[in-house]
């Protein structure tokens, strides 16, 4: 098991695939750990890609400061990481708190990054997010990891995922429970005590952007994503049909397969962002829709866009 | 090496040896915070989160009552070794870089019921086949349940504005009482055939 060192902290990682290959990077939400990302590795060293995963402080096996972590230090180990790949294209992805260390990742190292994919992202915290985040920190605070978990599972993911899952729970639950611990992913949580929206900076994002959002997420809804579209000038957005915040563990191979075809587009110089937006297929491999025109992408019914 | 405590036996219990050791390491260390809670405990609180330490000091002494009763304690050779380990590790420490001695041993106290209360998973070393009904599977799993407030104290004080001056020392007493909890504590399921976690390798 390969740690980087920043300062008197270990920063676990990996990588896979060719060493010449384009590498993406992927960084995890606020509860997870590198191993969610196997499946991803697998499907991209399958086209080609190298794969970069780690734990960002507080999580996993690296190291857990004890009393603060600062959305900074996340930015520069992420930035040790990228620094181990060497001079080749670097696709850049992350979801929820990954998100949001990748798109500061990206304001700040903008030209370092051939690609970026935030996923169930958000640049600032809406007064719904603000309270969600409050009462998320509540629960783990009373009821532990496991509370927190049980408050996320059924908000983060699709009726059809859990319903076969209902009588297992607890084995589902059991490895984020063994690996986080309270005090640290309550770190985590509190380095936005001083969070200051990335929205002002976001325009100097200058690398290829593709922006995904679960259809039905509500812990980060389209709004959220909608700020980065407009203020990131070569991005897309892409809705994951049936999809909730977690789509990243519930649709892994159509996730993997857009990661794959959008890091594709942009080597071949295909890729076109201009802020459109798209709906994803529902499987791996199928066509990419665009967005009805003349229809707002911002409301759950068919409502025509508002002129601008 | 296990992970996990065991093996149970066909009741789901834990061996009496291990349940000894960690409960002995237990009783130790929550049994020191007890009595330095008590004697560092203002006779008249001015803050309201100081409350918070009057609750933390009756739960240390109900950590240490419910183990007493719940264990299945087995004759064990290290016992008055271990416990002098110990019981010499959490002798106050007041914190360098802080000239006010009260506030350089509150915070001292406060480390160590950090890394009490953060650094030691006890439910975490139980197997999924451990039986729910064993009074000393439950009792490490209320530990550890109530570790996630009780360390709320400790974060809190540490965390404080108060305590920005000294920031850096503050941090580096809990990162040193994290440091010698995990330490002693995979030392102590180390002799008992426990592998810890590799992040606190």
């Amino acid at each position: 098991m390969p740690f980087l060192s920043y300062g008197s902290h270990r920063i676990r990682y990996e990588l896979n695939g060719a060493t010449d290959a384009p590498a993406y990077v992927l960084v995890n939400g606020l509860t997870q750990y590198s191993e969610l990302w196997a499946a991803y590795r697998d499907a991209l060293i399958g086209k080609g890609f190298r794969v970069a995963t780690f734990d960002l402080l507080g999580q996993g096996a690296s190291a857990k400061p004890e009393l603060f972590i600062s959305q900074e230090d996340q930015v520069e180990a992420l930035r040790l990481l990228i620094d181990e790949l060497g001079d080749g294209p670097i696709f850049l992805s992350g979801i929820s708190f990954g998100a949001l260390i990748a798109l500061r990742y990206a304001i700040l190292h903008s030209n370092r990054l051939s690609g970026l994919v935030p996923m169930s992202a958000f640049a600032e915290l809406s007064p719904q997010l603000l309270l969600l985040g409050n009462a998320l920190r509540t629960g783990l605070i009373l009821g532990g990891i496991s509370y927190l978990q049980d408050l996320l599972l059924p908000m983060n993911l699709s009726d059809s995922w859990l319903r076969p899952l209902l009588g297992n729970l607890d084995a589902v639950k059991r490895q984020g429970w063994l690996i986080n611990d309270v005090y640290a992913v309550q770190n985590l949580m509190e380095s936005f005590l001083d969070f200051q929206p990335l929205t002002p900076q976001l325009a100097s994002i200058k690398t290829p952007t593709m922006i995904l959002n679960g259809e039905f997420d509500f812990l980060t809804p389209r709004s959220l994503h909608e700020t980065l579209r407009t203020h990131i000038a070569d991005s897309s957005l892409v809705i994951i049909p049936n999809s909730y915040h977690a789509f990243t563990l519930e649709k892994a191979a159509l996730t993997a397969d857009l990661l794959a075809r959008f890091a594709e587009d942009v080597l071949a110089k295909r890729w076109q962002g201009k802020q459109s937006v798209w709906i994803a297929p529902d499987d791996a491999g199928g066509e990419m829709t665009p967005f009805p025109a003349g229809f707002d992408h911002l409301r759950a019914i068919p409502v025509p866009r508002a002129a601008s | 090496m296990n992970q996990f405590l065991g093996p149970l036996d066909s009741s789901g219990r834990v061996p009496p040896l291990q349940q000894t050791r960690v409960s002995s390491f237990l009783v130790s260390i929550h049994g020191a915070l007890a009595r330095q809670l008590a004697l560092a405990l203002p006779g008249q609180f001015k803050a309201g989160w100081q409350t918070e330490l009057n609750t933390q000091l009756h739960r240390e002494t109900e950590i240490v009552s419910l183990l007493l009763r719940a264990t299945s304690w087995a004759p064990d050779v290290m016992a008055f070794y271990n416990t002098l380990i110990w019981e010499m590790a959490w002798l106050p420490n007041p914190v360098s870089g802080v000239t006010d001695g009260r506030l350089a041993a509150t915070i001292d106290i406060a480390a160590l019921g950090h890394a009490a209360h953060g650094a030691i998973r006890p439910a975490a070393l139980l197997p999924v086949e451990a039986s729910a009904d064993d009074p000393f599977v439950v009792a490490l799993r209320r530990i550890e349940f109530e570790s996630s407030r009780l360390i709320q104290t400790q974060i809190h004080f540490l965390k404080s504005d108060d305590l920005k001056p000294a920031r850096d020392a503050v941090s580096a007493a809990v990162n040193d009482r994290h440091r010698q909890v995990r330490k002693l504590w995979a030392e102590m399921l180390d002799s008992i055939g426990i592998k810890h976690r590799a992040d606190d390798e």
